[in-house]
């Protein structure tokens, strides 16, 4: 193949195509510039971050489903003749589904500062511990926040 | 029976809340105090617990959808946990009446700009695509939004979406969705409150939360395909019963006093 502005550079001029003798082989442009464990620092951090909050869903979605399907066990429970057994295992049933959903928005909340501090953010890995303190503070002294 | 219509309630809480960001409270608990009798101390825990759920329902949509700002949630929520240790320590020196009245008057004044505005904005649809601004007012408003939760027992939804939608540019369904995400913690900590104290009805929260995830489920879908100006008059309508509420019962507080 001949490129039209080939041969040699002229004085004081740098040439920009050269003269080739055959095709450019197909694969060539194919090829990875770089490695893939050489991506740059932002791509990787994005995806770690993608990677995240695809996790930070499981466990909410994972909360919700789990202490749900605990309350309408014990919904169905109810229809069952009371007995001691079926009362313990009503009581039991609800206040797990209580304490599981109660404890999945600060899993959360410690997932996302996990992440974003793994991310190397952080000011949000420290906002996250701050906002978990204070609330451990404010349910201990029993303010509703 | 009784138990299918506390389902059917929670359904609507759980749809509405997990559309606009408002946690649900807002319906459930005159939906319980009036329809089904049950006493204002056994409604707010309920209904509080039902935000809860409706938040890990929804939100775990709206994050895999990249709808939610995990860094805005973050940052807004620790003012709104600080506003809201600030409002529990200045409750008793405090006229509730009188802040009714101003977040009352506050959100009718929301709601009609909502309600009115005829030019629509552009907005982009995901988290990705836009910065929020002002961070002053974010975290100001944040504050007062926790003191307010403190104080009257509202959830900071109804105040957060305008706060991030007008002071911080940020899309509504994005403000919508960080919303959700940030008031299943608040809403956590005050359940956990309330269930220190033994005022958590289980029997009472379990068709309410069953009724909640499903609803919350489909308003998240719902939300997704929604369009954004119908959103916004869905909840300047929601507003306006707020501002309804806090102003009725902000009257209740201070009409004695102004007759005397």
């Amino acid at each position: 193949m001949r490129v039209p502005e080939a041969g040699p550079p002229r004085r004081n001029a740098q040439a920009t195509t050269v003269a080739l003798d055959a095709e450019f082989p197909q694969e060539l442009p194919r090829e990875p510039i770089t490695q893939p464990e050489a991506l740059p620092r932002e791509r990787r951090g994005a995806r770690r971050l993608a990677a995240g909050e695809r996790w930070i869903a499981r466990v909410l979605r994972t909360g919700a489903i789990t202490s749900g399907c605990m309350f309408v066990t014990s919904l169905a429970l109810e229809a069952l003749p009371r007995d001691e057994s079926v009362h313990v295992a009503i009581d039991l049933l609800r206040k797990g589904a209580a304490s599981m959903l109660l404890v999945t928005p600060v899993a959360r909340l410690a997932m996302a500062g996990t992440l974003l501090g793994l991310r190397g953010e952080w000011r949000y890995a420290a906002i996250a511990a701050g906002v978990i303190g204070l609330l451990a503070l404010a349910v201990g002294a029993g303010f509703q926040a | 029976m009784t138990v299918l219509l506390l389902m059917a309630a929670g359904v609507l809480a759980g749809g509405l809340g997990a559309l606009l960001g408002i946690g649900g409270g807002i319906v459930l608990v005159p939906v319980l105090v009036l329809g089904f009798g049950i006493p204002l101390e056994q409604a707010v825990p309920a209904s509080l617990m039902c935000v809860v759920a409706n938040s890990c329902a929804a939100a775990a949509s709206y994050v895999e959808n990249k709808l939610s700002d995990l860094r805005l949630g973050l940052t807004l929520e620790l003012a709104t946990v600080m506003g809201a240790i600030f409002g529990g320590l200045v409750a008793a020196f405090v006229a509730e009446a009188m802040v009714a009245v101003v977040f009352g008057l506050f959100t009718l004044f929301v709601s009609l700009q909502m309600l009115l505005m005829r030019r629509p904005v552009q907005e982009p649809a995901t988290a990705a695509n836009y910065v929020p601004g002002n961070y002053p007012l974010g975290i100001s408003g944040s504050f007062v939004a926790g003191g307010l939760s403190a104080l009257l027992g509202v959830g900071g939804g109804p105040l957060k979406v305008p706060l991030m939608t007008y002071g911080m540019r940020v899309p509504f369904k994005v403000a919508s969705a960080t919303s959700n995400l940030m008031v299943g913690v608040t809403g956590a900590a005050s359940v956990a409150a309330y269930a220190w104290r033994g005022q958590l009805n289980l029997g009472l929260v379990a068709p309410l939360v069953v009724g909640v995830l499903a609803g919350a489920s489909v308003g998240s879908k719902l939300m997704l395909k929604t369009p954004t100006a119908v959103l916004k008059k869905l909840f300047a309508a929601v507003l306006l019963i707020v501002a309804g509420q806090m102003l009725w019962k902000g009257g209740e507080g201070l009409w004695p006093s102004v007759w005397k």
